[in-house]
């Protein structure tokens, strides 16, 4: 099963995808208890690249494609801005004491730590982020 | 996401329902800001009741992390309770379980909130 979406890199289109996630979901009937870690995944990515992906005046598009294939689910998120590997940013200390924690970085953690593999590349002028997580035991 | 407020003697329940995403931070953000500014009577503490908080994101991390540290200048305890799973995954991850006092209910965060600081 596979589904594709392309909205405008805008903050406001967040709950656009995330409905887009939540409709697969329910149409693939996987279980409720793993679609936090895609949920999450999809926020952190995007934001990353409305934040970080758009030179002055030019709004990239961005596109979402979900697949599921033997019980894995493949989240890919690609845009056409400039070159920009998220898997470069350095780890947050999350050992660091309350008054000295910073939160930048800690998305792209989070999607590192939940998801079973995650891949960039940088490929035909598009940024393409892949991650990957078992959502349900393969059918025997 | 919604978020209500209840007075107790010891503490502030800040009570947020629903998602706290990108989208909903920067509100909630304002609102406890509000909530930890607010002059007159301060409790003593600070209490997130999380029962209904369905999901967090890092932009959501954000607002607990400015909330512990606004608290702790302001010399008032601060905890978070009743975390559903999808939640307290997030919290541990990223290492806020270690930073901000989590409880498993109300009643156990309000137990250990210290006496008349205020």
């Amino acid at each position: 099963m596979k589904r594709h979406t392309s909205v405008p890199s805008d903050a406001a289109q967040l709950c656009i995808l995330t409905r887009f996630l939540q409709e697969f979901w329910w149409a693939a009937d996987l279980p409720p208890a793993e679609t936090v870690t895609f949920e999450l995944a999809l926020e952190e990515i995007f934001m990353n690249v409305v934040m970080h992906g758009s030179p002055a005046g030019q709004a990239p598009r961005i596109d979402v494609s979900l697949a599921l294939c033997d019980g894995c689910l493949t989240l890919m998120i690609e845009d056409d801005g400039p070159s920009f590997d998220p898997l470069s940013l350095a780890a947050p200390d999350v050992t660091a004491s309350l008054e000295e924690r910073r939160v930048g970085g800690l998305g792209v953690y989070l999607v590192r730590q939940m998801m079973d593999a995650v891949s960039y590349q940088r490929l035909g002028g598009r940024n393409q982020l892949s991650m990957t997580k078992r959502v349900r035991e393969p059918i025997p | 996401m919604k978020v209500r407020f209840e007075s107790l003697s010891l503490a502030t329940m800040v009570i947020p329902e629903g998602r706290l995403d990108y989208g909903a931070a920067a509100g909630f953000q304002a609102q406890v800001e509000q909530l930890l500014a607010g002059g007159g009577t301060k409790p003593a503490g600070v209490i997130i009741d999380c029962a209904g908080l369905d999901y967090v994101s890092s932009a959501g991390l954000r607002v607990f992390l400015l909330a512990a540290r606004a608290s702790q200048r302001a010399g008032l305890s601060f905890a978070v309770c009743a975390l559903k799973p999808a939640v307290r995954e997030v919290f541990d991850l990223s290492g806020f379980s270690r930073i901000i006092a989590v409880y498993a209910d109300r009643a156990a965060a309000l137990a250990d909130t210290p006496l008349g600081s205020a």
